[in-house]
């Protein structure tokens, strides 16, 4: 929009870019101390917070790694992470399908379902859902949170996945069972193959809400190294009396390696999805 | 004759012509229900399972005595909510958390809309301001705890900087102080949340077609009256949803940053409704207790909600 762009800054146009950059200064300090706090050890830190680190010794990063076993908080965020997204996905398809396709009453009342679904926070079924788990028998158990993540990302899934495939004409699905395909056959065939970018934005957020869960995974995997998944892991860096700066630090970026993987290797499809998911319902 | 649900099998198409064509629109409109009924079924009842059923047992439960997860329960009525009008911690959480709210709100979504204008207006280094307003909406919110656990430690950034300048009487641990704790907590959710936000109206702004802007700079319109007496009436819709779902996640996740960072304290100075449903069900062993904050927790969310969409049709 180059017509917004005015020949001449004004005074009050040059408090608002320095504005600006003083809030994206203050992003971008507490990362940078995170970064550097990993490198140093509590007497540098404490000497002089905001330095950059004289040496990059890794010790910090081992020693998070050994000291509360990240390695196997790893594979268990990991695999509560992809069981929990093939099922969100499988459960979610086949609905957003249907649904797209769908004319009658019963169709909107289920979209309705999940549109308010949608506004409804996750917290406010926490402890009934511990009971939950416990009733289940599977209490401690990764397996729970397996079954459980999926319900509070079904509505945003089945409501963007809806979205993209009514995008697709009906022509190709009458054309396809007039061929004798079976609904189900549509689906996986004709269908997922061309909603691959709105099904990678649905994986993409349900990646980052069930890596980056705290609350469920706390209270129904509990603090035992086990059980916990990362993100419980890394807090409990913090000691009882004193806490080990730089080993909290290391332990913390430790934990964002996959998300931030993903984001360098997908920036901009994340970046959609995340504006994508925000807002609809 | 073919039964109404029965679909070809694959493979066998039958002739177009077999059959009569009224026969045929009435075979795939019940079949497409059928279809609809089987493929949305697994989603619907897991979402009703494992969401639903839970978020309204909040109401049975709040109504009972139950010490500790395995523990037996007996009906009590309302004595929980007794209880609660007689809980100082709670009318202290109470207050705690319409100020967190208030506050948070209040500061988020008008310097986000300004921002987010700011963004769609392509300034020089917007891409890098994109990427550094994107940052925060990656970090868990227990990594963002961890950061700002560093940051406003003791011995921690802001307490070393204050020094560096000479501004050492202002140190404090910031966490443990009783006049800062909530601030801190404040603190993370605006750090956090608006340059997101911001993002959230950049995307929504680009809709708004640059004839309009281009008018209204004929008339002699500056930024701040382009900004908010052309963009912001377009999309108050918009900022309207958005108001209510920063209200919903202001109000209902600040456990975890409370949890982690103060643990609602010092005394009950950072304790707000949300960390007191986590923490009388797992620290105090009081689950009905918790759950009846719980329901009132869900009933101000309820006419919060309520309330912000009044305002924003009212002035439609």
């Amino acid at each position: 929009m180059a017509h917004d762009r005015p020949q001449h800054t004004s005074p009050l146009g040059y408090l608002s870019h320095g504005l600006v950059w003083l809030y994206g200064l203050l992003l971008a300090v507490p990362i940078y101390y995170l970064l550097v706090t990993a490198f140093k050890d509590n007497t540098a830190i404490f000497s002089s917070p905001a330095a950059p680190p004289t040496t990059f010794r890794f010790d910090n990063f081992i020693n998070a790694f050994q000291f509360v076993d990240l390695g196997h908080a790893l594979i268990n965020s990991t695999g509560i992470t992809i069981g929990a997204e093939i099922l969100t996905l499988l459960l979610a398809m086949p609905a957003a399908y249907a649904l797209a396709r769908s004319e009658g009453k019963l169709g909107e009342f289920i979209e309705k379902l999940f549109a308010a679904g949608f506004l409804i926070p996750a917290f406010a079924a926490l402890v009934p859902t511990v009971l939950l788990a416990i009733a289940m028998g599977l209490f401690y158990n990764p397996l729970f949170l397996v079954i459980f993540f999926p319900a509070t990302q079904l509505p945003l899934s089945v409501l963007l996945l809806t979205q993209f495939m009514r995008a697709i004409p009906k022509e190709l699905e009458e054309s396809a069972m007039m061929d004798g395909a079976s609904r189900w056959a549509i689906l996986w065939r004709v269908y997922t193959p061309m909603i691959i970018p709105g099904l990678v934005t649905v994986a993409l957020l349900n990646f980052l809400t069930f890596w980056n869960e705290y609350l469920f995974s706390l209270s129904i995997l509990g603090t035992d190294t086990a059980t916990r998944t990362v993100q419980v892991a890394v807090p409990s860096l913090i000691g009882q009396q004193t806490t080990d700066y730089g080993l909290l630090a290391a332990g913390c970026l430790i934990s964002l390696i996959p998300v931030f993987l993903v984001y360098v290797l997908m920036q901009r499809r994340m970046e959609n999805a995340l504006v994508a998911g925000a807002v609809k319902g | 004759m073919t039964t109404l649900t029965a679909k070809p099998p694959l493979g066998a198409p039958l002739p177009p012509a077999a059959r009569p064509k009224p026969q045929k629109t009435r075979s795939i409109a019940s079949s497409r229900r059928l279809s609809l009924t089987v493929m949305t079924s697994p989603a619907v009842i897991w979402f009703l399972a494992f969401m639903i059923v839970p978020a309204i047992s909040i109401f049975v439960v709040s109504l009972l005595d139950w010490q500790g997860l395995l523990a037996k329960s007996h009906f009590a009525g309302l004595e929980n909510y007794q209880k609660m009008l007689r809980d100082p911690v709670f009318w202290s959480a109470v207050r705690n958390t319409a100020v967190h709210v208030g506050v948070v709100l209040a500061i988020m979504i008008p310097v986000s809309f300004m921002l987010g204008y700011y963004l769609n207006t392509k300034p020089r280094g917007h891409r890098a301001l994109r990427v550094l307003f994107f940052t925060p909406a990656l970090l868990s919110i227990s990594a963002r705890a961890m950061v700002f656990f560093g940051v406003f430690a003791p011995g921690g950034l802001v307490n070393g900087v204050l020094r560096a300048v000479g501004l050492g009487d202002i140190a404090t641990p910031w966490l443990a102080d009783p006049s800062t704790s909530l601030g801190v907590v404040i603190f993370i959710d605006l750090w956090a949340g608006i340059g997101f936000t911001a993002i959230l109206f950049a995307a929504r702004l680009t809709s708004v077609p640059t004839e309009i802007y281009e008018a209204a700079e004929l008339d002699g319109a500056s930024h701040w009256r382009k900004m908010w007496q052309v963009a912001f009436p377009i999309i108050k819709g918009y900022v309207g949803v958005v108001t209510m779902l920063q209200f919903l996640w202001t109000l209902f996740n600040s456990a975890t940053t409370v949890l982690l960072l103060t643990k609602g304290g010092p005394g009950s100075s950072s304790t707000t409704l949300s960390f007191m449903v986590y923490n009388e069900a797992f620290i105090q062993s009081d689950i009905g207790y918790s759950q009846a904050i719980g329901v009132v927790l869900f009933v101000v969310g309820l006419v919060g909600m309520l309330i912000i969409s009044r305002l924003i049709r009212q002035n439609y």
